[in-house]
């Protein structure tokens, strides 16, 4: 089965790229593809509880996360010190993720050689 | 001059030279990605903390509330759209974007 990772990065609201990273992520799973979704950086804000954009008009984006595994997404990995730099701790977010250090998230892209930034 | 941050403080480092530039007393208005640095118990909230030494600052609460941030810095001022307009009706404007 062909793998790939999702790399998030950026924060949902400033940019496109969380938005289109989770609909990019909704096709994958037709493909019947091994994919696992990994936050960085600001791409950890993507899974804050409480979000709640109406004042800008926009779509809220964290609860979205919890139903991808209906989708194929077969496991959701944060980088613990993205977090902790953030004052955010597994708690503040809206579903259970599997921490990874900095070598941990470089085995999971190893393991999984495409990746796919957003 | 009233200073405006729109931009994640940990992805550039425009909040840290904004903060180096804008004179001492001169407010500080955080809105987009901006106010992250808000944040109680993240990085760039100690150079929050710092900049409420020497200036006002205010964040959006309508980006705050998108945000789901919860947990400010004590002493950051949340404004409404109102406050916005009148923050800059009421100085000129340097948009450090």
């Amino acid at each position: 089965m062909k793998k790939a990772a999702v790399l998030m990065r950026k924060a949902p609201y400033g940019s496109v790229y969380t938005a289109e990273g989770f609909r990019a992520v909704m096709g994958i799973g037709i493909f019947e593809m091994d994919v696992v979704l990994t936050f960085v950086d600001d791409g950890v804000y993507a899974l804050v509880k409480n979000q709640d954009p109406e004042k800008l008009d926009m779509q809220a984006l964290g609860e979205g996360f919890p139903m991808l595994p209906e989708f194929g997404v077969n496991g959701f990995y944060v980088h613990q010190p993205s977090l902790e730099a953030r004052g955010l701790s597994p708690e503040d977010l809206v579903m259970d993720v599997q921490l990874v250090d900095d070598a941990g998230l470089a085995e999971l892209l190893a393991e999984y050689k495409t990746v796919l930034p957003f | 001059m009233l200073y405006t941050v729109n931009k994640s403080p940990l992805m550039t480092n425009n909040l840290e030279t904004c903060l180096a530039v804008a004179p001492e007393g001169e407010p500080i208005l955080l809105y987009e990605d901006g106010v992250y640095a808000t944040t109680e118990g993240s990085h760039p909230a100690e150079q929050i903390k710092a900049a409420l030494k020497r200036h006002p600052v205010y964040a959006l609460e309508a980006d705050l509330e998108a945000r789901g941030i919860q947990h400010l810095v004590e002493g950051v001022q949340v404004i409404d759209y109102d406050g916005f307009v009148g923050l800059v009706e009421a100085h000129d404007v340097v948009p450090w974007i």
